[in-house]
């Protein structure tokens, strides 16, 4: 019997619709598979990447000396383990020249993760490092060089100690972004501090011990560690990562999912067209082997293990096409991850394989265990009506399946009430109109030229079946519309967000007598620059009259601290007002705008009064706006912001942000040179890194995309497949009876260009109330209509739907009608 | 062997009952040949499919061998006609995309039997289709097609033969061949033979004839 079941399998490759169903289960398989394990694989990466930026695995850090005794302890439980120490400490050259630099000491073992690069001329190239200085050398930060007029292998002193200068320091992977109290790096070794006498106890210091290893090693050892930690000393989290990274490959993520949850859908909506289809096609077969004694059990059983047999095939060749995609996906990374993604495990296979067999349990075996029904009476009158049709029962086990399948890929019920809104939208607007507007074309069509009256002659006869798949056409329309919406709606807000000439350099602590220079200078070389914004250093002290707790615990929200304030006129570039209104040009009233987050973390509203120190006098402001920023965007921002005349009376500097090709960094020197007392900071390595990966995360989206039309692709053949034969009888029956070939294909193409037209248009509602969902809800972005899927939404459908339908009808003006009429 | 009394079969049509057999009574014995012969639409594939138990009746009953086909259910009926029942169609009835040999095992695979390849490539050879083994049904013609048809209905020695217009899709000469094939077999095995056709000449051929008109045996 499974010898006959297989044999009968391979034949009836011939048929289509087992390509078909095979195809679409591969693909679903493959995409869900491929999919799941570059996210978790991409997950694993991004982990190690966020402990580059401790440099460390964990990291513990103080004012005071930490135990050596915890580095022992590393040791037995198998971790590397590193000291640094940071101080801020004069640096002299020569005679007269000195400068407050901000020193780092470090230990050769440092860093254990990410790495820490150097140069050999101020602003220049960067180049690894395998260690820190060697004792008795440092290195400088590139602004000192000018600063304290030194060149390479000049000597500088630091405390009682002189050192010999070898290297630019460049980036540390830890070096954090505060800009605040930066001054310029010195790097030197660890066990070189003794001798310059200049770490005393109380001077303002951090101790830093930093550990890694295996992830279970650095488990063990943080549960031992924890509970020796004492007041002052403390665990840094890995968390605090690479926010516009992150952020970036979130929001990628969940389109990533999304896509994956999409292939499901399509898929199963393909294997349950073909599975039809074919058990259409098996309903005669059936007839004969039950004619000659076949059961009803015996033909479910040659069924199912069939099936069974093609789900094996299909997972297998899926779950090895999955493992191809994310191997391309990785191919395209390769270059941008600092560190191995390491294995996804067997996991993503896994669910691979388990939407595998719910596509054939929940699509394929409804229509094909209606065989087993299937009357023998077939084999004497061929006319007689298929059993039974489709249940509502499956359409309703395939829609939980669906959904199901969809939550549990992708974890989130947003994202899954998104593609679900958009598919009742389809569903019901398609079924109701697709009904009204064919039968209504009964009424106005009549008079029309002849190829028209056979074309809507058509549609209205298979009125049900139409009005179905032009839900089932407008499904995998909408769903590639969404996919194409999200797709370019995140590439077009990262490009905006990170334009090839955004800001990469900050300038602080210009004094207000140097602005103009500085602004003429930059203008002069041909420097791009945001506005200048002043920036005021004041605390925040109360609340509506309420004195706020005055701590460092981070972890008190509503706490005092210390804030960079600053004053416009206008509502800065980019910002946009969340609640309330900005005040008119030249107030002078005691006003303030505040950052949303910052708002909600000290629990402020429009109306409210908020107290400041600013040096040592209080000011007390009323809050009129709320603002949202873009920390994304390298300008300067603020959380806030008052009228400048209310803050003209302070003592203020300047910052701004501005855009400076590698090519140009040797005119930083200079400017130093003649501008000491500003601080520039270099942010272009983390922009490059952060344009890198994004431009990564796009191809990879982009691949995505493709797949996925692939899958609609699919759905779309199957959909056309499935009405094909009817219309080829017909059509046979036609040319028999001497209707030209053009007449025939004209009004196919009519036919099915109206469906198409149909599914265009619906696939397109449906398609903005996903993204808006989806973009609202789920990406955190903001949404607007888009007015170019319209059109192409409609077109599309036509035309695609148009030439698939009489691509496949084509045979039946080519082949003679009699051999036509004989093989149906 | 076969009898059936007051035999109805009626089919809801728009509404109404169509009534397509209007109380057949008949016997057949064992090792008989029958015709039954009668205008097209007056229901002798309809009276044919119900004393092969392919449909169930509306009222009246069938009994084969003192099995009363009523008190059978689908499957039951599927079982029995492995056993004791074989078929030979106007269409053939096929499957196209098992081979000649393929179809022929089908019916004995079915029932479980061992040694199905010589048996079926025995009732081939008998037909003299034994160069044709492996090939598709749609590599034949309808000749040799029905004559693939014939094979399998004997391979599982059925008890019974129930064709119904055999040569309906053959030309005279061809159809003429497919008979002789019929009889001969049909003498050889001892079978009991129901064949349907419009054809009198055929109809001349068997022990007795049956003539059908409007759902209702009428005397000739
Ligand atoms: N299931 C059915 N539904 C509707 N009409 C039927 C059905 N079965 C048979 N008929 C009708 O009953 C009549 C007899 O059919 P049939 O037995 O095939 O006649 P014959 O084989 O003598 O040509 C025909 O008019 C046919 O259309
Ligand atoms: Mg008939």
């Amino acid at each position: 019997m499974s010898m006959t079941a297989t044999r009968m399998l391979a034949r009836d490759w011939r048929g289509g619709e087992l390509g078909v169903l095979v195809m679409a289960l591969v693909l679903a398989v493959g995409v869900v598979s491929g999919i799941s394990a570059f996210t978790t694989k991409l997950q694993n990466a991004l982990v190690q990447e966020s402990h580059r930026f401790l440099a460390a695995d964990a990291v513990v850090s103080s004012g005071r000396p930490l135990p050596d005794q915890w580095l022992r302890q590393a040791k037995i439980d198998g971790l590397q383990s590193a000291k640094t120490l940071s101080f801020p400490s004069m640096v002299y050259a020569g005679d007269d020249n000195m400068y407050l630099a901000s020193i780092k000491a470090v230990s050769e073992e440092y860093p254990l993760r990410g790495q820490l690069t150097y140069g050999i001329e101020p602003f220049g190239e960067t180049v690894p490092a395998t260690a820190g200085p060697a004792r008795g050398e440092v290195w400088l930060d590139s602004r000192l060089f000018s600063l304290l007029d030194v060149a390479l292998q000049d000597q500088v002193v630091i405390g009682d100690q002189p050192f010999l200068v070898v290297a630019v320091a460049r980036t540390e992977p830890d070096q954090g972004a505060s800009f605040y109290g930066f001054g310029p790096r010195v790097l030197m070794h660890y066990d070189d501090i003794p001798a310059t006498g200049v770490v005393q106890p109380g001077s303002r210091v951090e101790y830093r011990q930093l550990y890694a290893g295996s992830e279970a090693d650095v488990k063990t050892f943080s549960r031992w560690l924890q509970p020796q930690l004492q007041d002052g000393q403390k665990a840094l989290s890995v968390e605090e990562g690479q926010p516009s990274i992150s952020n970036a490959l979130a929001r990628a993520e969940s389109f990533l999912l999304l896509a994956g949850s999409l292939a499901v859908v399509l898929a199963g909506v393909a294997v349950a067209l073909a599975a039809r289809r074919f058990s259409e096609r098996h309903h005669d077969y059936v007839a004969i082997i039950k004619s000659i004694g076949a059961t009803s059990g015996a033909v479910n059983r040659l069924y199912a293990s069939s099936l069974l047999l093609l789900g094996l095939i299909a997972t297998a060749m899926g779950c090895g096409l999955g493992f191809a995609i994310q191997a391309v996906f990785f191919e395209l990374f390769a270059e941008q991850l600092p560190v191995q993604p390491g294995s996804s495990g067997m996991r993503p296979y896994a669910i691979g394989a388990a939407t595998s067999i719910t596509c054939l349990f929940c699509f394929a075996w409804p229509p094909l265990r209606r065989l087993g029904q299937a009357s023998p009476l077939r084999v004497l009158r061929r006319d007689l009506p298929l059993e039974g049709g489709r249940a509502i029962s499956d359409y309703l086990l395939g829609l939980l399946a669906v959904v199901l399948l969809m939550w549990w890929y992708s974890g989130d019920w947003k994202l899954t009430l998104a593609v679900l809104a958009g598919l009742a939208v389809t569903v019901g607007l398609g079924l109701g109109l697709a009904l009204t507007l064919l039968r209504g074309g009964r009424l106005v069509g009549m008079s029309a030229g002849n190829i028209w009256r056979l074309a809507l002659a058509g549609l209205q006869r298979r009125g049900l079946a139409n009005a179905l798949q032009v839900v089932i056409f407008s499904m995998a329309i909408m769903m590639l519309l969404v996919l194409l919406l999200v797709r370019t709606s995140l590439i077009d807000e990262w490009q905006t967000q990170l334009p090839a000439d955004a800001p990469n350099h900050f300038m602080l602590n210009i004094g207000p007598e140097e602005v103009p220079a500085i602004e003429s200078v930059l203008s002069e070389e041909g420097v791009v620059r945001e506005a200048f914004y002043p920036m005021i250093r004041g605390r925040i002290m109360s609340v509506n009259s309420e004195e706020l707790v005055s701590t460092e615990d981070v972890e008190e929200q509503r706490r005092q601290r210390e804030i960079n304030l600053t004053w416009s006129d206008g509502l800065p570039k980019d910002n946009t007002l969340v609640a309330g209104q900005w005040w008119s040009a030249g107030n002078d009233q005691a006003l303030v705008s505040l950052e949303e987050d910052f708002a909600e973390r000290l629990g402020i509203k429009v109306g409210d009064s908020v107290g400041f120190l600013i040096g040592s006098q209080p000011l007390e402001a009323q809050v009129t706006s709320i603002r949202a920023l873009d920390w994304q965007s390298m300008r300067p921002n603020f959380y806030l912001v008052f009228p400048p005349k209310l803050l003209a009376a302070y003592p203020s500097t300047f910052m701004t942000s501005f855009h400076l090709e590698v090519a140009d960094k040797a005119f930083l020197n200079r400017f130093i040179r003649r501008f000491p007392t500003v601080t520039v900071i270099e942010m272009d390595a983390v922009v490059e890194q952060v344009r890198g990966i994004i431009e990564q995360v796009s191809a990879a989206i982009n691949l995505v995309l493709v797949v996925i039309l692939a899958a609609g692709g699919l759905v779309l053949v199957a959909g056309v497949q499935a009405s094909v034969d009817a219309r080829m009888h017909e059509s046979a029956i036609l040319r028999a009876l001497g209707a030209p070939r053009r007449l025939i294909l004209g009004s196919l193409l009519i036919e099915f260009a109206t469906l198409g037209l149909f599914a265009g248009f619906l696939a397109t509602v449906a398609a903005e109330l996903s993204v808006a969902i989806l973009q609202i809800l789920v990406m955190d972005m903001r949404y607007t209509p888009t007015v170019w899927i319209w059109p192409l939404g409609i077109l599309l459908g036509a035309l695609i739907i148009g030439s698939l339908g009489v691509a496949s009808c084509r045979k039946v003006v080519s082949v003679s009608p009699v051999t036509v009429l004989r093989e149906l | 062997m076969i009898k059936c009394n007051n035999l109805q079969k009626r089919v809801p049509i728009a509404g109404h009952e169509l009534e397509i057999l209007k109380g057949i009574t008949l016997e057949i014995k064992s090792g008989e040949s029958v015709a039954i012969i009668g205008a097209s639409g007056s229901g002798k594939s309809t009276l044919l499919g119900l004393l092969a138990g392919l449909d169930e009746a509306s009222g009246g009953s069938v009994t084969i061998n003192g099995t009363d086909l009523g008190t059978l259910d689908e499957d039951g009926r599927a079982r029995f006609r492995g056993e004791h029942i074989g078929f030979v169609f106007q269409s053939f009835q096929l499957l196209p995309a098992l081979t000649a040999l393929e179809n022929v095992m089908l019916p004995l695979e079915l029932q479980g039997q061992s040694n199905v390849t010589e048996q079926a490539e025995h009732y081939l050879k008998r037909v003299e289709l034994d160069a044709r083994l492996g090939h598709y049904p749609l590599q034949l013609s309808g000749g040799e097609q029905q004559r693939v048809a014939l094979a399998r209905a004997f391979a599982s020695r059925p008890a019974i033969l129930f064709a119904d217009e055999p040569t309906g899709n053959l030309d005279s000469r061809t159809g003429d061949r497919i008979i002789d094939l019929v009889f001969e077999l049909n003498r050889e095995e001892g079978t009991t033979l129901v064949l349907v056709t419009h054809d009198s000449a055929l109809a001349d051929r068997c022990d007795r004839r049956l003539r059908l008109d409007g759902g209702a045996l009428v005397k000739e």
